[in-house]
């Protein structure tokens, strides 16, 4: 079946229908639309769906994509042509993308219409959900780095619409500010590198910017005494630290739990926080030719390693997992950085499938036990067995455990960071990233499973806790302590069974060393391997966007035979695959080695209590910890109000009370000194000289100002002479 | 066929003779009459757009009288795609404004026959051909806009409206120097009034004169242009008029201010100053970019400080007509659309903010986001005016430029514009996008987030005649946001004559 407009569409435009029905009329329909919400996710699966399976078993060759555009609006007029194209771009990273986000997102609209029952924001969330949904999709299937944009900012807006919901709370819109505004200074760098590239290249479609890229447009270029390269790929990448949170814009993130459990879920796990690290791959050429992949390593390495510590010390559930979401967006950035381009994309997909399990899962808890204080839960397994098989499967997965899927995702993107940072020969200082990445591989275990351990073993702490004020302000309005037994519920937690299949490691065809020992599809071993690989900019140069026009590249071919580039990376180290086999086989070993040492130690913290907690032994540190390495106070209380302020204020008060005051007004007073100067010429001067004739304009210039009796109109009638006098000396043309 | 636009022209100073008429205590018959006017005014522009060839940069419509033909002085009015837009800008504000109107009730007569004759004289200034009728229609603008805020101000009013008078009229004392320079500069002919005739950079080799040294003619005169409306633009250092005259203004006037006021001054640089002296607006587009950026940058800063959600909201037309100023400057297809449609979209969207301010002050009788004491002025909005928050999320995001809502295509398109020429200014303005939505947030954060104010307790939400004047101005915001093609292929083959005049200096 061709593809056409009509059945890619609909993947994008039916949550945006429900999202308006839900926003004129959701009050009036049954249960406030939810139901529409959730069936237009459907919708957009079941077409997503269909990509998928077409680009997967289909008989595409692996760089098979759909290109179709069309004008958006048009500047031409006469010779001079611009114009603005948006179209539709499909390849098999997009297709992968397009499942994942519509199948998570169906999932999380199904667990939300149990969850938000008898909410008062039920109906206000059904209206942003499937906006944001239809955004995300959007944002995968664009073409370019504009509607790129443009849906970027729209999920900026809905994240911002879904943190601040409970709107009767000050903390909530502290929260929901807090994160448009710090993912606001990632989106106008991005702004700027998008616009230089579209200046310089004439067009930011991702094909046009590879065949730049490949033809060396970019070569000779610069933007304020660096390259255009180096800029526009800063710029971008700044762009996706914002959303993506990295160090040092990853302040939002964790505040960002202010809205409901599933609404994390959704945006602040599983997709919107993903799509910093798509924007990365999708311009990893660029990042490549501006030499920044060693920035990305670095900054992904820190925020994994800074995250995940201080995810040690957290004691609310939701807050544990916020901080593990920016630690696993650092090791996507980390795959970006040393050149593991599908194991980046691998882990962004396994990781948005456990992630967003793992939130509805605290959801489910929070639900059920209206509680999200770790210290005041525990022994929970028994009451909420399916939630906590879920949360299981998903912790496993997370901590790298083997056979499920983090460990496929998260091994290989180490594996090829120990040869980045040690065999490829760079700096020697690189060597950072891959130690910072086992160590934080090594707390993720031990962070996860202290939370397991506190929330589901154990013994349950809800009866007899004192205190109920605690300064986190939960999402969730829900009184009384009872706990029920869980049932099996297709709205509650089959959602979470059903994500928890997926944290299995086979879906991915991984393997113990990364090497292709489960076969799943028969031929298409490896499949996202061979699927996924960084675009290989040369071969959009034969294809010039009007080649295309507007129909698919439809490339039927063999697919290769397990052939691929293991490190994949353009124009990246020289690979050698002997160096790099030995890199994997030995990132392998210690991530397991790793994982279990840390799961071993917070047993023996937790279950058995034979050591002590951390906290007891570095209470200094611990301190720093709890709050966040004091990063929310360097910029909310030294930055911004201190400095943003205090120049704000001090530029309006020099505004009116000197600027306007002086400068504007002051001519009044100047103005007045002119007046008594002609007002004595006129007495003094002309009357006794006697020259009466002169002095009638001077007179008739008092008169007036006797009648208005403003001390400024003067001003105006001074200058209009002095301009008059002043035309006179220039009618002499 | 030309009739229509006469018709739009003149039939609010019918409106305004017949409320002249009418006795003072009819009030419903005279505030019925107003509302009428407007409404077929607005209908005509609608028909006008309908009409409208955007095929050509040629002026349509044309009307051609002798008026003073001892100095070749014509009733001569016409438009193009810029001025298209910016008539229905007009037509539409004016038409809400009549209907936010509604509840003033201090002399309601004169009220009414000023506001009509305020905005015949706005569409005079857009349609006017002569430079003398351009003349005319700008300083007679005054008039009504002077005794608009100087009677129906708020406390501080006098000193606003003469504020705003004199600093105008400085202005336009330039400009008329200027235009008396062209008639003789022109040779007192035929076309010595005719703006049309004086554009495409006849002065260029022309010197003059003045203190006994010879001066370009282009270079200063451009100058005396620049003066006159970069004040009403108005462009950093002539900004300072604006937030008093804002401040004291009613709802109504504010809205017509910021809506369609300040874009006579950009419109001036389109049709004035840059066709009529290209070569020194080329040669001098860094100062205007500077000053642009100033305004941009300068006016988010001070909008941030303030805690008067008008006075904010004045700040921001600073800074949001500086991307204006920044993207005439890039003097690019691009840059120069996209000022053309920030000039719309900045009417259309601060007028929203503006007449939601309106509404909210109604209710509270203050506009305080932080009393002077300290104390919340606001607090909880969103919780007690459901319909309120709606639309003011609506107005705030298209003023922050929200992808989606009208302000992003504009601005995105005057980056584009500048980038090539001023790059290092490009990268200095986006602060100014970054700073746009912080204070916007913020103060909507102040004001609606948290607990409910006990003083807002018993606020009202929108009634039925509030939310009937926001639509079309929430459609207007939304649909232009995501369909940008009716406003920019109206204005592209306008601007796109002046940007190919513009490259050739």
């Amino acid at each position: 079946m061709e593809y056409t407009v009509g059945n890619i569409a609909p993947i994008f435009l039916s949550p945006v229908i429900a999202f308006v029905i839900n926003a004129f009329f959701g009050r009036k329909l049954p249960r406030q639309g939810d139901w529409l919400a959730t069936l237009s996710i459907f919708i957009s699966f079941i077409f997503s769906a269909r990509i998928f399976g077409d680009f997967v078993f289909g008989t595409f060759a692996t760089d098979f994509f759909i290109h179709k555009t069309f004008t958006w609006f048009d500047l031409s007029h006469g010779a001079n042509i611009w114009k603005v194209d948006m179209g539709i771009y499909i390849d098999n990273m997009a297709a992968i993308m397009l499942l994942m986000v519509s199948g998570v997102a169906f999932l999380i609209h199904l667990f939300s219409t149990w969850y938000m029952d008898h909410d008062e924001k039920h109906g206000r969330f059904f209206v942003f959900l499937p906006l944001f949904t239809s955004a995300m999709l959007g944002l995968v299937l664009s073409d370019n780095l504009f509607s790129l944009f443009i849906f970027w900012e729209i999920m900026g807006f809905c994240s911002y619409s879904l943190i601040g919901i409970y709107n009767k709370k000050e903390a909530a819109g502290d929260a929901s500010l807090k994160a448009f505004m710090t993912t606001r200074v990632g989106d106008v760098f991005l702004l700027l590198g998008m616009v230089a590239i579209w200046m310089v290249i004439g067009s930011v479609a991702y094909v046009d910017i590879y065949a730049a890229i490949a033809e060396g447009k970019f070569a000779g270029q610069t933007v304020i005494g660096i390259s255009l390269a180096t800029f526009a790929g800063l710029c971008i990448f700044l762009g996706g630290m914002g959303k993506s949170a990295q160090f040092p814009l990853h302040v939002w993130l964790p505040d960002a739990m202010m809205g409901p459990t599933p609404g994390s879920a959704l945006i602040h796990a599983a997709t919107m926080v993903a799509a910093g690290v798509y924007l990365s791959l999708r311009m990893y050429p660029l990042m490549v030719l501006g030499d920044l992949t060693w920035f990305i390593a670095v900054i992904g390495a820190i925020t994994a390693f800074g995250a995940a510590t201080i995810a040690l010390v957290q004691t609310d559930i939701k807050a544990v997992l916020a901080f593990s979401t920016i630690s696993q967006l650092g090791y996507m950035m980390i795959g970006v950085g040393v050149g593991s381009y599908n194991a980046a994309f691998m882990h962004l997909i396994t990781h948005a499938i456990f992630k967003a399990c793992l939130f509805l899962s605290a959801g489910s808890v929070i639900h059920s036990v209206h509680e999200q204080e770790m210290p005041k839960l525990g022994g929970l397994r028994k009451y909420l067995p399916y939630t906590h098989f879920a949360m299981m499967c998903c912790t496993l997965a997370i901590a790298g455990i083997p056979f499920f899927s983090g460990f496929v995702s998260k091994d290989r993107i180490l594996g090829d960071a120990l040869y980045f940072g040690f065999i490829a020969g760079q700096n020697p200082l690189l060597a950072i990233v891959p130690i910072l990445g086992f160590a934080g591989a090594g707390l993720t275990a031990f962070y996860m499973f202290r939370m397991m351990f506190l929330t589901f073993y154990g013994e349950n702490r809800m009866g007899h806790h004192d205190s109920h004020g605690d300064e986190h302000a939960h999402g969730d309005h829900h009184h009384g302590h009872d706990i029920h037994h869980e049932h099996l519920d297709a709205r509650s937690n089959v959602p979470l069974l059903i994500l928890s299949v997926f944290t299995l490691g086979v879906w991915f065809a991984g393997s113990l060393t990364g090497q292709g020992i489960v076969k799943v599809f028969g031929e298409k071993t490896e499949w996202f391997k061979i699927l996924v690989e960084a675009p290989k900019v040369e071969r959009f140069v034969k294809h010039p966007r009007e080649a295309f026009g507007s129909t698919d590249s439809r490339v039927k071919a063999e697919l290769p035979k397990a052939k691929y580039d293991h490190q994949s990376g353009y124009a990246g180290p020289n690979p050698d695959d002997h160096k790099i086999h030995s890199a994997h086989v030995v990132g392998a070993w210690m991530s397991i080695v790793i994982a279990f040492l840390g799961v071993f130690i917070a047993f023996l913290m937790y279950i058995k209590k034979s050591i002590k907690p951390l906290a007891s032994m570095f209470p200094g540190y611990t301190e720093t910890l709890k709050n966040k390495y004091y990063f929310d106070n360097l910029y909310v209380d030294v930055i911004i109000k201190k400095g943003l302020l205090g120049l704000n204020r001090f530029l309006s008060w020099f505004d009116m009370g000197i600027f306007d005051r002086f400068a504007v007004d002051g001519w009044a007073a100047v103005n007045r000194v002119l007046f008594k100067a002609s007002k004595w010429f006129d007495n003094v001067v002309v009357d006794a000289i006697g020259v009466d004739g002169t002095g009638v304009a001077v007179n008739l210039f008092n008169l007036v100002l006797r009648i208005v009796q403003s001390g400024k109109i003067q001003f105006y009638f001074i200058m209009l002479i002095v301009v008059l006098a002043s035309y006179i000396w220039t009618v002499n043309i | 066929m030309n009739g229509i636009l006469n018709w739009i022209l003149w039939l609010p100073i019918i409106g305004m003779v017949g409320i002249i008429l009418t006795p003072k205590a009819k009030e419903n018959v005279i505030r019925m009459m107003t509302l009428v006017t407007t409404s077929i005014t607005l209908i005509l522009s609608i028909l006008l757009y309908l009409k409208f060839d955007t095929s050509t940069a040629d002026m349509q419509f044309v009307t051609k009288l002798p008026w003073i033909s001892q100095f070749h002085i014509n009733y001569f009015i016409g438009i193009d795609g810029i001025t298209m837009l910016m008539t229905f800008l007009n037509a539409l504000l004016f038409f809400i404004c009549t209907l936010s109107s509604w509840t003033v009730t201090k002399n309601i007569k004169a009220y009414f026959a000023l506001l009509l004759m305020l905005q015949s004289t706005v569409f005079g200034v857009f349609f006017s051909l002569d430079f003398f009728l351009f003349y005319v229609y700008w300083e007679v603008m005054l008039l009504p806009m002077f005794f608009l805020i100087g009677i129906w101000g708020g406390e501080n009013r006098e000193y606003a409206a003469i504020k705003f008078f004199l600093y105008t009229f400085f202005g336009s004392i330039f400009m008329l120097v200027g235009i008396i320079a062209l008639y003789y500069a022109s040779g007192k002919g035929v076309d010595s009034f005719n703006i049309l005739a004086h554009q495409g950079g006849k002065f260029t080799e022309l010197q003059v004169n003045v203190f006994g040294k010879s001066f370009s003619f282009e270079h200063l005169f451009f100058w005396f242009m620049f003066l006159g409306f970069a004040i009403k633009v108005p462009v950093f250092p002539f900004h300072t008029w604006l937030p008093h005259a804002h401040v004291q203004a009613p709802t109504a006037v504010s809205v017509i201010l910021a809506g369609v006021l300040l874009k006579m001054g950009t419109y001036g640089f389109l049709r004035i100053a840059f066709p009529i002296f290209p070569q020194a607006a080329v040669e001098y587009s860094t100062i205007i970019a500077v000053l642009g950026l100033i305004s941009v940058i300068y006016g988010a800063f001070c909008a941030m400080a303030q805690d008067d959600v008008k006075k904010l909201i004045a700040y921001s037309s600073v800074s949001h007509m500086g991307f204006v100023m920044l993207g005439l400057s890039a003097m690019t297809t691009q840059g120069m659309n996209g000022a053309v449609l920030q000039m719309f979209n900045h009417g259309t969207s601060t007028a929203m903010m503006f007449l939601l301010i309106g509404i909210l002050y109604e209710r509270s009788h203050h506009r305080w986001i932080v009393k002077p004491d300290g104390s919340k002025g606001y607090g909880g909005l969103s919780t007690k005016l459901p319909k309120y928050t709606t639309v003011f999320i609506i107005g705030m995001f298209a003023s922050l430029g929200l992808p989606g809502l009208s302000g992003f295509i504009s601005e995105a398109l005057i980056f584009l514009g500048i980038y090539e020429k001023f790059t290092t200014i490009t990268v200095i303005a986006v602060v100014g996008l970054l700073i746009g939505a912080a204070y916007l947030l913020w103060m909507f954060k102040r004001m609606f987030f948290g607990e409910v104010n006990p003083e807002t307790e018993d606020y009202e939400d929108m009634n039925a005649r509030e939310v009937f004047y926001m639509i079309p101005l929430c459609i207007c915001v939304i649909v232009f946001g995501i369909f940008p093609s009716p406003l920019l292929n109206v204005m592209k083959a306008s601007v796109g004559q002046l940007v190919d005049l513009l490259s050739k200096y």
